[in-house]
């Protein structure tokens, strides 16, 4: 049973991992825009599609193609930011009817030029495999792991020390202020947006070559991602961190106990659960202007 | 608001106006709903491909009805496996299309939607690929089966599990219809002295097993039978087998083509055991000879969804000699109910609810990556012939 | 005097419209009906309450679920099944509306979200009642309304009786709650509102009319499919609503008339039909911000100078 649960636990912290690089990528931007984007899930889709593309056709290095990957898609979610969401400005419910149109198009778009049938990207990684005593893991899951806690700890510091994360922080903690003392909002919007695209890039493109890239890959993830925001906590991103991974193992240790089919609720419910006893989320905090 | 309403009354007023499409004199044009879209396009295109291979093959020639010379015409709807569009698509193609025969459907709800209306208008629904048991107990008499359906499917596979003693059998599969279905139909059929051991459903579009793979590992059951297509099955096998874990493998018709040997590899996949609808490799003519045609014009191997559709038009189009005419539904539908008819799956002749009975087989991967069949007896056959 | 006229006239066009055309059409206008029904639930809570559920149509699930298995495992009659569960709907909705609504704004949202897909579990997993994935076919519709044209005027009867009680509601002193409740509730409560009452309230009544559409949906599909009642469909009918005009009378009908039928006009173009769709989601948001009901509102006004 130990054996079990540990692996489970692994398990976890891998699934974890991806919806932790979607949450972060949506907490910046609501962080900063108190924009909620649905359309993170896609744009995860299309880290991994771009991802496939740079690997199988123009270059063959597999950390090449998830580099342009993501800085494709930052410039993408830049684009997205300045053509749609700057225009709605203010206008919380429109930007999100405007995500999940923006849903529609994507999606769809990606299966007119892919076609419906999923992509192999087989990369060494997926191949080799590591032995933790009498487990085997595909080295990819480690190393999904891994890469997900080395740019969470980049974040962390850039987010602290460098001169965009402070300006960052400081527009997501109050806008107006952060006016007042010279900092060209604008500028930070399209930074949170691009910065919070290409995580969501690289998280596409480091599950593309574990699984498979097909056009609903996002779909799932997006909405655990959310769920892990939530459970953090909404504009905070260590909470984006703990959300993430605990819905992740949640979800994986459940089927040790509990009907397989019901997955998916499990999560849910536990963060119903733990938000009816922290309304905000377990870092949430209690933000200027907010009842 | 009065205005709003009114603009929008207008507005209705303009939209109502709707024309009927013009028939072609010498074409006969037949419906088809499938899911070409969405995360089931796949098994959708399977089921296409058959269709548009024997639309092929009957308009080289044409075909004779009352004197007079036709080809056939497919008008396709995708339905997306949602019931709602399933029955718009059936309202169209009865009253707007005015089709004499529909065929298709993917998606077992949807078919239930596609059914009464097919009954309200006297135009029958032709399924191939839909395998709810319950499809036809539902005592419309618009509604056939060419393909066999979950019990039937699994009726083979579970004695076959049941004499090799395979307990506890557990199971992988997609948390759908297709899925749960043959989740459902295989422990009606199990015999009692295996049990059902770990159940791991997840949803369509998901491929990570590892909390599967785990629990898998650590309950051990004898064998697992995956129930989902092509693309996550070969996922989840891959996983199985990384982990480490040797357990006898159980699948279902999706499994059983080279395609799936060219996701995976022969080591991976030796010793796998499933039903199968459509052995391409068998040793009946009628089945060679479709796998041939099938990989002329796709160049691959044949799927068993393609198979059934395929038989399911020229169904049709004979139902259509057989009643002497292209038209008119009811008789159509007469002709449809006594006919005797041999397809590339077997012979095919439904039964008084509308379904049909063809064979379904049990077969096995081979080390050397081919297969063989392993029932019914008179059929079995060694590795090459599968 | 003059605008109940009107209305008398438009109401007997909308029942002569059989006459007149295609069963097709017909088709394609009930389920424009029964899209609009749920909708004019949310747009009771979305668009005068400023209450975003993205779990609604599960409601219109368990409508639709109790009523398949009152009228075919327990042999209930049609109405009695139907009136049933509307009262289920609306008591789920009583329920787990007091739940969600202890979350504001976007906790709200996803809190709705969450069990929309856990009733979304419960009617694909519980094969035993709900016949689980397959769908739950042979659901009957009532004696009397089995052929499309009369089935057609059942269809915009719930219509008509959804936007009555839409009507109702708005113009009472409810209604005017409801709105200084999403302008703002603070200010509402120092005057004495129990918002969480009447926030509550209002959602139960929404579900009960999303319940109202269910029913009414799968006796006219005659089989429930869980994926009639998921997130998307969900999604649907935020975007429903909203594109309609939020917070008007008309919206609802006008984003189901835009949601069901221009899919099916663009039936031709296959997969591109999505996109264009979604682009023009997009675009009416950028351009119709008030949405199709403010617009042709804004245009007739034009006209009229």
């Amino acid at each position: 049973m130990a054996a079990a649960l540990l692996e489970q636990l692994v398990n976890g912290l891998m699934t974890g991992s991806i919806y932790v690089l979607i949450a972060l990528g949506m907490v910046l931007i609501y962080g900063v825009m108190h924009v909620l984007n649905f359309a993170h899930g896609v744009l995860f889709m299309v880290g991994g599609y771009v991802c496939h593309f740079f690997y199988t056709r123009l270059t063959g290095s597999y950390t090449a193609a998830l580099l342009l990957s993501m800085a494709t898609l930052a410039l993408i979610g830049a684009g997205i930011e300045r053509s749609i969401f700057r225009p709605l400005q203010g206008n919380l419910r429109n930007q999100v009817i405007a995500s999940l149109g923006l849903i529609l198009v994507i999606e769809n778009l990606v299966v007119a030029i892919w076609g419906p049938n999923a992509l192999q990207m087989k990369t060494p990684a997926t191949e080799h495999l590591i032995s933790l005593g009498e487990l085997r893991f595909p080295l990819q899951h480690l190393m999904i792991i891994v890469v997900t806690s080395v740019v969470v700890a980049a974040l962390f510091a850039f987010l602290k020390w460098s001169k965009l994360g402070t300006a960052l922080r400081a527009t997501s903690q109050d806008r107006n202020a952060a006016m007042v003392v010279g900092i060209p909002v604008e500028r930070v919007d399209v930074a949170s947006f691009a910065l919070g695209t290409a995580l969501a890039a690289l998280g596409g493109a480091l599950v593309g070559p574990l699984f498979l890239v097909f056009p609903q890959m996002g779909d799932a993830p997006m909405v655990k991602g959310l769920a892990g925001i939530l459970l953090g906590g909404m504009g905070s991103v260590p909470g984006a961190v703990i959300g993430g991974l605990i819905i992740g193992v949640a979800e994986s240790v459940s089927t040790l106990f509990l009907p397989t089919d019901y997955r998916d609720s499990i999560a849910f419910a536990i963060m119903v659960l733990i938000l009816l006893a922290r309304p905000r989320g377990l870092f949430g905090v209690r933000m200027r202007g907010e009842a | 608001m009065m205005k709003t309403l009114f603009a929008s009354a207008a507005a209705l007023a303009l939209a109502l106006t709707c024309a009927a499409p013009a028939h072609a004199q010498d074409k006969v044009t037949v419906g088809i709903v499938t899911a070409l879209s969405g995360p089931l396009a796949a098994p959708g295109t399977f089921q296409m491909n058959g269709f548009r291979l024997a639309e092929e093959e009957i308009n080289r020639e044409g075909f004779t009805v009352g004197g007079k010379k036709y080809t056939v015409q497919l008008k396709v709807y995708d339905t997306r496996c949602n019931a709602a569009e399933g029955s718009s698509a059936m309202q169209r193609l009865a009253t707007v299309d005015k089709v004499p025969v529909v065929l298709g459907e993917l998606c077992s709800p949807v078919a239930s939607a596609e059914g009464p209306i097919a009954q309200d208008y006297s135009v029958p629904l032709i399924i191939t690929v839909a395998s709810a048991p319950d499809l036809t107990e539902q005592g419309n008499k618009y509604l056939f089966r060419v393909n066999a359906h979950n019990e039937q499917l699994n009726v083979a596979l579970a004695d076959f599990v049941g004499k090799q003693g395979w307990s506890p059998l557990a199971f992988i599969a997609w948390n759908n219809d297709a899925g749960r279905g043959g989740v459902n139909g295989m422990k009606k059929l199990l015999p009692p002295s295996i049990k059902t051991g770990y159940l791991g459903y997840f949803n369509v579009g998901e491929v990570d097993f590892s909390a599967h793979v785990s629990n898998l590992r650590a309950q051990n059951p004898r064998a697992v039978m995956l129930l989902m297509d092509e693309e996550p099955g070969s996922l989840a096998i891959k996983q199985i087998r990384d982990a480490g874990l040797k357990t006898q493998l159980v699948g279902t018709l999706a499994m059983g083509s080279d395609r799936f040997l060219k996701r995976l590899d022969a080591q991976r996949l030796e010793g796998m055991v499933q039903y199968n609808a459509f052995p391409p490799n068998a040793n009946v003519p009628s089945i060679q000879a479709f796998s041939e045609l099938y990989r002329k014009k796709y160049g691959e191997e044949a799927h068993g969804f393609a198979a059934q559709s395929y038989d399911g038009l020229k169904l049709a189009v004979a139902a259509m000699q057989k009643a002497g005419t292209v038209t008119d539904g009811k008789k159509l539908r007469d002709a449809l109910a006594g006919i005797d008819y041999n397809g590339v799956i077997g012979h095919i002749k439904f039964d008084s609810k509308g379904q049909a009975q063809p064979p379904v087989y049990v077969t096995q991967w081979c080390a050397d990556g081919k297969r063989r069949i392993l029932y019914p007896e008179k059929l079995k056959a060694d590795c090459g012939a599968g | 005097m003059r605008r109940a006229g009107l209305l008398m006239l438009l109401v007997a066009a909308l029942y002569s419209i059989p006459l007149v055309s295609a069963p097709y059409v017909l088709h394609i206008l009930v389920l424009c009906c029964l899209y609009a029904i749920p909708a004019v639930g949310l747009n009771l809570m979305l668009g005068y309450t400023g209450l975003v559920s993205l779990g609604h149509i599960a409601f219109a699930g368990i409508g639709a679920y109790t009523a398949a298995y009152l009228m075919v495992d327990l042999k209930l009659g049609y109405w009695s099944a139907l009136a049933l569960a509307v009262a289920a709907s609306g008591v789920a909705g009583a329920v787990i509306g007091a739940i969600c609504l202890r979350f504001r704004s976007h906790f709200f949202m996803i809190v709705t979200l969450a069990f929309g897909l856990m009733l979304y579990s419960v009617m694909n997993n519980w094969d035993e009642v709900t016949r689980g994935a397959a769908g739950f076919p042979g659901i009957p519709r009532p004696a009397g309304f089995g052929p499309l044209e009369s089935f057609y005027r059942l269809a915009l009867g719930g219509a008509l009786v959804a936007f009555a009680v839409q009507w109702l509601v708005v113009r009472s002193s409810f209604g005017r709650i409801l709105v200084a409740l999403r302008q703002d509730e603070r200010l509402a409560e120092a005057k004495g509102v129990n918002a969480a009452l009447c926030k509550t309230a209002v959602f139960a009544l929404g579900s009960a009319l999303a319940g109202l559409g269910g029913v009414l949906l799968v006796s006219f599909l005659r089989v429930a499919a869980p994926a009639s009642f998921n997130l998307a469909e969900s999604i649907n009918a935020v975007l429903i609503v909203i594109i309609g005009g939020a917070g008007s009378l008309a919206g609802p009908i006008l984003g189901a008339l835009l949601f069901v039928g221009l899919p099916e006009l663009l039936r031709v173009a296959a997969e591109w039909r999505l996109v264009v769709f979604g682009a023009i989601l997009v675009l009416i948001t950028l351009f119709a911000p008030n949405g199709i009901a403010d617009l042709i509102a804004r245009g007739w006004n034009r006209l009229g100078r």
